[in-house]
């Protein structure tokens, strides 16, 4: 598959790295990329089932572009939520819908996640793309 | 005693394993697995039924495990069943439903494993009958609060040794105390018989569950021993093949035996690869491994206590080598995680005792477990890949 550039400096990115423990120091870096929803934001609706951290995440789509908002207390699912952000964060509610969360798995953080935080990620993507259907309808 | 442990030569992300979540199940010598592998090899066939050679063998191996349970807890009823869960499960049903009635009170404690509570909780709605929790405080159970909640309780369901945190509870004063006000009681015993020798008849417990993977026995295979009195108290909890005498349309006669609680064909290689975990823990000291793991764990402890963390568990001298701890700023699932990058294999959570948590006021701790095979090697890489994570977080 073909990823924007932003995706595919993460997949080099990750690729490069050879220890299992500095791939996840970066994948804790890009908790950087989030624009943090603040706790009084947090609520049953969006928060992110399915993880074993507290995870929270808002969409929202204006003028047809995508962005989101988003919190969590391990600092690695704020990474992952920091991926997602570059994966989506000005794209248009259209290219979202058309990404896949391959892109993680290509990177080998997928890999690198326990099963669990893996399906945590997934249901974040799930959850970008399902609200992002939502509020074009 | 690693190189009985095949599984302990491996890498993890490159790294030497080292293996701390033993609290969670236990990893198996090569004899359990060349039992299983052997059985499956030349004598599979189903148990108790054909005259054939293959049918023959097979029974002697998964009887031996009935056999071997019976001679090291001392007991003369074993029932085999899944695990713990399903043991703790069985008694709700096949004692529970015919001896307690609405209104009688089942005592449980707030150290619980949720097999030890849900269960009960799931009869309550069934039978209308009363839980009583006995409290924690520090760590502990509040004993003076127990001889309270006793009065009038029917069945005493309490846990030997805490998954969480590896605290033993006196049960031998728990059982004289229940025994004194005529009530049944149920030992957790999950963590229990991995650490210490135990004598079930002695103890005087009526009913004692435990699962065979915390002993480096196979996943999926448990037992449960039973008093004589309670055994006549019990009612054929699941129906089916195994259980029964005789068959008619009109209605069947059951065993008398533990057959009479185990309908369908059992776990037959796990039979075979428990019986030869028991073989194999019998020639191990078991207390002078205790002794030296709760050293070991006790050096850890304070080490931990010295790099900022909270550690809960108090490592008493009857205690498990069991070491729960959080840090003050680090999620527990980011610490697990940056371990397992290391190769070390740590638990995380809530460790299926929600109630405790919430009594300690936490959501979830990071827990090491020693077993036999670990050592001070072992709590070096520890200490080391701790002291990583805490470089990579500051």
């Amino acid at each position: 598959m073909t990823w924007s550039v932003a995706i595919q400096e993460i997949i080099d990115e990750f690729q490069d790295i050879d220890e299992q423990f500095e791939r996840l120091e970066v994948l804790m870096d890009f908790s950087e990329e989030v624009e943090v929803l603040p706790i009084e934001l947090w609520n049953e609706r969006n928060l992110v089932k399915g993880c074993q951290s507290i995870a929270h995440i808002v969409v929202e789509v204006t003028e047809g572009v995508v962005w989101m908002k988003a919190a969590a207390d391990a600092k690695m699912v704020q990474g992952l939520q920091g991926l997602l952000s570059i994966a989506v964060n000005g794209s248009t509610a259209e290219q979202v819908l058309l990404l896949t969360p391959d892109f993680a798995e290509e990177a080998g953080i997928l890999n690198s996640l326990t099963p669990s935080r893996s399906n945590g990620f997934r249901t974040m993507f799930d959850m970008v793309q399902n609200n992002v259907r939502m509020l074009i309808q | 005693m690693k190189q009985d442990f095949p599984i302990l030569s491996r890498k993890v992300n490159g790294k030497r394993l080292v293996y701390l979540d033993n609290a969670a199940t236990t990893q198996k010598p090569s004899c359990v697995i060349d039992a299983m592998s052997e059985y499956y090899s030349l004598s599979n066939a189903n148990v108790h039924r054909a005259v054939h050679t293959l049918a023959g063998e097979a029974t002697e191996g998964y009887e031996a495990c009935r056999k071997l349970l019976k001679k090291r807890f001392n007991s003369n009823h074993a029932i085999i069943t899944s695990g713990t869960t399903e043991a703790i499960n069985l008694v709700a049903h096949a004692w529970g439903e015919s001896n307690l009635q609405s209104g009688d009170v089942v005592l449980l404690t707030e150290m619980e494993h949720h097999s030890d509570i849900v269960p009960w909780q799931m009869l309550a709605e069934r039978k209308a009958i009363e839980l009583r929790y006995v409290p924690v405080i520090d760590g502990r159970l509040d004993m003076e609060a127990f001889d309270v909640a006793l009065d009038g309780v029917k069945l005493v369901c309490v846990v030997h040794t805490s998954n969480v945190l590896g605290i033993r509870n006196p049960i031998e004063k728990i059982i004289a105390a229940s025994k004194n006000v005529g009530a049944r009681v149920l030992l957790d015993a999950a963590q229990a018989v991995p650490h210490e020798e135990m004598d079930f008849k002695e103890l005087g417990a009526d009913f004692m569950a435990f699962s065979a993977h915390k002993m480096c026995g196979p996943t999926g295979i448990g037992a449960l021993l039973v008093s004589n009195d309670a055994f006549g108290e019990m009612e054929p909890f699941m129906g089916g093949g195994d259980m029964i005498e005789t068959v008619t349309l009109q209605g069947s006669t059951y065993q008398t035996n533990e057959h009479k609680f185990e309908a369908g064909t059992p776990r037959i290689a796990e039979g075979v690869g428990w019986a030869a975990a028991l073989e194999w823990l019998s020639n191990i000291d078991l207390e002078s491994h205790h002794k030296r793991l709760l050293s070991i764990a006790s050096g850890v402890k304070d080490e931990l206590i010295a790099k900022g963390m909270t550690v809960y568990s108090t490592l008493g001298p009857e205690d498990a080598a069991v070491i729960s701890f959080t840090h003050p700023t680090i999620h527990p699932e980011d610490f697990a995680r940056l371990l397992d990058a290391q190769g070390i294999a740590v638990r995380t959570g809530h460790h299926c005792a929600q109630p405790l948590m919430n009594k300690l006021g936490i959501s979830g701790t990071i827990r090491a477990s020693f077993y036999l095979y670990n050592d001070q090697s072992d709590a070096d890489t520890f200490l080391s890949g701790i002291d990583r994570v805490l470089e990579a977080m500051a």
